[in-house]
C-alpha cells in the first residue's frame, strides 16, 4: 500500500517536472553576432554595425533604429570568405594616418582577421538582393551551417556536405585566405 | 590709340574663338540620347574569372544604388523582378567580368603606390528584345584609400554616369 502511494507521488512529481525538462530539451536559439553590413539590406544604410541571429527561421539583423527579418528559405546563396582590417580603425584610424615619422604606416602593418558572409536572397517581387557582412573571425560558417540547416541553399557545400546544396558550383571551394 | 583699341578687340574675339571652340564642338559630338525610363540590372556574371562572391554581390547593390541615385531613371529593377515585365522603354544592363586584380590595403596603407585593387566589367545595354543599345569597358579601382571593396563603388559611380549621359526618359534631349 505504503509502496503504491509512493509510486503515485514520484509519478505526480515526474509530472509537474515535465514541462521544464522539455522546455531545456528545446533548441536554444544561437547568441546574436556582432556583424557589420557592409551593403545590400533594404533600409539600412551602408557600413551599418548590428547584431546578426537566427530566429524562428529567419536571418535577423538587429541595429539601433531597427530590425530587419529575411525567411531563410529565401536565401539562395550563402558563402563565407576571409578579410582583414586595421587593428586600429574607423576615425582614430584616419588620424593615425597623420602621426608622425610615419607610424601611421607602422600601424597598418597590425591587422585583424574577419570573416565575410556573402547571401543572395529574393523579395516579394522575385527580386534578386545581395548583402555582405563582416564579422569576428570563426562565425560566418556557424552561421551558413543555422542557415542552411533553416533551408538556405548554398553553392559552396559546408564540410559535411548538405543536401539543400544546389548544383550551381559543385566543385566549387571556400574562398581561402 | 585707335590701333591699340583695335588690336584689342582683335585678341578679344580670337581668344573667345580659340576656347569656345573646343566647348562649342562637343556639345555638337554629343549623341543625342536613348530613351528609357526604367532599366533591369542582371546579376554580375563572372564565368571566365574567379571572383569572390562578396566582389560579385557588391558589384550588383552598388551599381543598383548608383543608377537610383545619378542614373536619372525612374525606376532600377532588379534582376528576376516581375514588375519589369510590364515596364515601357525598358534597357537591361548585362555585365560581365572580365578582368580582376585583388590588390591589398594593407600594402596601399604601408606603400601607398601599391596594392591596387581593380576589376575591369564589360557592359553591355540592350532593349527588351535583346538588340544591343551601348556596351562599354568600365574599370572601378582602389588605389590609396579604403578596402578592396570601395573597387566596386568606383565601378558603379562610373557606370551610372554613362547610363545618364546616354539614357533619358524623354528622347533626344
Amino acid at each position: 500500500m505504503v509502496l503504491r502511494v509512493w509510486r503515485m507521488l514520484f509519478g505526480a512529481f515526474l509530472l509537474v517536472l515535465s514541462p521544464f525538462i522539455l522546455a531545456s530539451r528545446a533548441q536554444q536559439p544561437a547568441a546574436p553576432t556582432k556583424v557589420v553590413q557592409i551593403t545590400g539590406l533594404t533600409g539600412v544604410k551602408n557600413r551599418t554595425k548590428g547584431s546578426l541571429a537566427i530566429e524562428g527561421g529567419n536571418l535577423r539583423f538587429a541595429h539601433a533604429q531597427a530590425k530587419v527579418d529575411l525567411a531563410a528559405t529565401s536565401v539562395q546563396d550563402v558563402v563565407t570568405g576571409n578579410d582583414s582590417q586595421r587593428l586600429i580603425h574607423g576615425t582614430l584610424g584616419t588620424l593615425t594616418m597623420f602621426a608622425p615619422y610615419e607610424s601611421g604606416r607602422f600601424l597598418s602593418l597590425f591587422r585583424t582577421k574577419l570573416d565575410t558572409l556573402t547571401i543572395q536572397y529574393r523579395d516579394a517581387d522575385g527580386g534578386l538582393h545581395g548583402a555582405v557582412f563582416t564579422m569576428p573571425a570563426g562565425q560566418a560558417e556557424v552561421i551558413k551551417k543555422e542557415l542552411i540547416a533553416q533551408g538556405a541553399h548554398t553553392s559552396v557545400p559546408t564540410q559535411e556536405g548538405s543536401d539543400n546544396s544546389s548544383s550551381k558550383a559543385p566543385n566549387a571551394k571556400e574562398q581561402k585566405p | 590709340m585707335k590701333g591699340i583699341f583695335e588690336r584689342g578687340i582683335v585678341c578679344t574675339v580670337f581668344l573667345t574663338m580659340l576656347f569656345a571652340g573646343p566647348a562649342l564642338r562637343a556639345q555638337e559630338k554629343q549623341p543625342a540620347k536613348m530613351k528609357a525610363s526604367s532599366i533591369k540590372v542582371t546579376m554580375i556574371e563572372s564565368d571566365e574569372i574567379k571572383l569572390p562572391a562578396e566582389f560579385q554581390v557588391s558589384l550588383y547593390e552598388d551599381l543598383i544604388q548608383q543608377l537610383q541615385k545619378k542614373g536619372g531613371f525612374q525606376h532600377v529593377y532588379r534582376d528576376g523582378d516581375r514588375n519589369a515585365a510590364e515596364a515601357t522603354d525598358l534597357v537591361i544592363l548585362n555585365s560581365t567580368v572580365r578582368g580582376f586584380k585583388e590588390g591589398s590595403e594593407r600594402v596601399r596603407q604601408v606603400t601607398t603606390v601599391a596594392g591596387a585593387t581593380s576589376v575591369n566589367v564589360h557592359c553591355a545595354f540592350t532593349s527588351k528584345d535583346g538588340k544591343l543599345l551601348l556596351e562599354r569597358d568600365i574599370r572601378g579601382n582602389v588605389r590609396f584609400f579604403g578596402g578592396n571593396l570601395r573597387a566596386t563603388y568606383d565601378f558603379a559611380k562610373k557606370t551610372a554616369q554613362v547610363a545618364h549621359e546616354n539614357f533619358s526618359p524623354s528622347a533626344g534631349t
